[in-house]
């Protein structure tokens, strides 16, 4: 066991120490994704709002609340930026299948670029959502430093959640349609734009029991209900932990398994 | 002091094959034994290989497709890691094996060299200072700039290797590849390598091109099967033959 935690530890401490060259590959990726297109990375912003402003004027009239844009907006912004991850991750090794057997990187590396590129196309729907937040009349007060912390933790929690798709993805290539399909139903089983409340049923399953919930809820209660929700944190912080530890034995167990199956 | 030491080499890894949906699974390997044990099926990639080079030894690895020439340059290298044996290697190593690989076929040519040297760890002066030099031995003149995707093989083949030689390792491991690119170019490359030897530097080359290998080595590895077949100098292979 000290072997796998030992062997996960140097990937990750190698991986940090070439943090120049996921940082240099990251800005690349971001490049490469928009290439000559006339609007460049704009087009993420672009995206957000298009997202946001329909279902806030689809729904909005319905959801009879003056919070309603907030909620949207904040639901959005963390739900997209979890949903790429996850997606993104599980296919991260087999297309870094030429660097991976080509030269000797740590696979930390490949994880901390995918955090950096997502954390830098997140930036731009985050502009987004401040504006919408602003526009939408949302007062800012102290409480959005608990929304700060949220997004830290969802930051903290996201190269762990990466390192454990991209190993399942690589192991078992069906995760990419198996991830695929659950993604594109989450946005209906995750209270992005519908509003829970206390209801039971399956909308109430489906609250309770999706961990997506509270990553939402970390960062859009504090801004929107003025709250800081103790209990979404401490599970969220449970669940970070959670994944960090898959993230090591998977490290630790495959990482110089990883260039046999891709 | 250079030198690399190979002892009782083994290199075996499972097949896995059963985690997916498809019904038959198309992962396979592209060399060495296949072995069935408690269900589960393994490849023999490597199996007591042993070896020992020092400063100035270029060597040859030849053998059939699948005879293990590529894994044992991996396993030098460092993306495999031995399950069996021991490898003792002195001196910093660089690669060259299919020249796709490492490259990021939107980047410019420029921006590639400055990317390989982020991974080979060089710092930004040093990448800075090394960049004409690279640029100018690769003679690819203004297609440096140009994305990495519109290489012919030959340019391709000419930027890796400037790339990977102008640091001067102490270990060049090179697959099959040198081949490409023009013969003025070859002969620059052939140039290069031996005032690499001659500074006492470990060549490992892979190839079927008998020809290159006897200019070029003055030992041969001859695998077969994931076994040496062979190790000796290259004199007395070629009289052999």
């Amino acid at each position: 066991m000290m072997k796998l935690v030992r062997s996960a530890f140097t990937d990750i401490g190698d991986g940090i120490r070439m943090r120049r060259v996921w940082m240099a590959l990251a800005q690349e990726d971001i490049g490469d994704q928009h290439r000559r297109t006339a609007l460049g990375p704009a087009w993420l912003l672009i995206n957000y709002l298009a997202f946001a402003g329909t279902f806030i004027v689809i729904f909005g009239q319905t959801a009879q609340s003056p919070d309603y844009p907030a909620y949207v907006a904040i639901g959005l912004f963390v739900f997209f930026y979890m949903i790429e991850v996850i997606n993104l991750s599980v296919s991260l090794f087999t297309r870094e299948e030429s660097f991976i057997k080509g030269t000797t990187l740590p696979l930390t590396v490949y994880i901390m670029r995918m955090t950096a590129q997502s954390a830098i196309r997140a930036c731009y729907a985050f502009a987004g959502c401040i504006a919408l937040l602003l526009l939408s009349g949302t007062p800012v007060t102290s409480f959005w430093l608990f929304s700060a912390v949220g997004l830290l933790l969802i930051l903290l929690a996201t190269p762990a959640a990466i390192t454990v798709f991209a190993t399942l993805g690589a192991f078992f290539p069906d995760m990419n349609f198996v991830v695929q399909n659950i993604t594109r139903l989450a946005i209906f089983l995750t209270p992005v734009f519908w509003v829970h409340q206390n209801e039971g049923g399956i909308r109430g399953i489906f609250y309770y029991w999706n961990p997506l919930t509270y990553f939402l809820e970390i960062v859009r209660v504090p801004v929107v209900a003025g709250e800081v929700p103790l209990r979404s944190f401490a599970l969220c912080v449970g669940m970070t932990a959670v994944l960090w530890g898959l993230a090591i034995f998977c490290l630790g167990r495959f990482r110089k398994q990883i260039v046999f199956v891709l | 002091m250079v030198s690399i030491d190979v002892e009782n080499l083994e290199l075996r890894y499972r097949l896995r094959q059963k985690l997916s949906f498809a019904p038959t699974d198309r992962r396979i390997p592209t060399g060495g034994r296949i072995e069935a044990a408690g269900g589960r099926r393994y490849v023999t990639a490597l199996d007591g290989v042993s070896f020992s080079l020092q400063a100035g030894d270029r060597l040859g690895l030849v053998g059939p497709n699948g005879a293990g020439k590529t894994t044992l340059l991996k396993v030098l290298y460092g993306i495999y890691e031995p399950t069996g044996g021991t490898v003792a290697i002195n001196g910093k190593v660089d690669a060259l094996f299919n020249i796709n690989l490492g490259f990021r076929r939107e980047a410019t040519g420029r921006r590639n060299i400055e990317l390989r040297g982020l991974i080979n760890g060089w710092s930004q002066d040093e990448i800075a200072a090394r960049m004409e030099e690279i640029i100018a031995f690769s003679e690819l003149g203004d297609f440096i700039d140009m994305p990495f995707k519109t290489y012919s093989q030959g340019m391709a083949a000419r930027l890796a290797f400037s790339i990977a030689t102008s640091f001067q390792p102490e270990i060049l491991l090179m697959d099959e590849w040198i081949g490409a690119g023009d013969p003025a170019f070859q002969e620059k490359a052939r140039a290069r390598m031996k005032q690499m030897s001659e500074d006492a530097a470990i060549l490992v080359l892979a190839s079927h091109n008998m020809a290159l290998l006897q200019s070029t080595c003055n030992k041969i590895l001859s695998l077969e099967n994931s076994r040496v077949k062979c190790f000796e100098s290259t004199e007395t292979h070629f009289q052999k033959k």
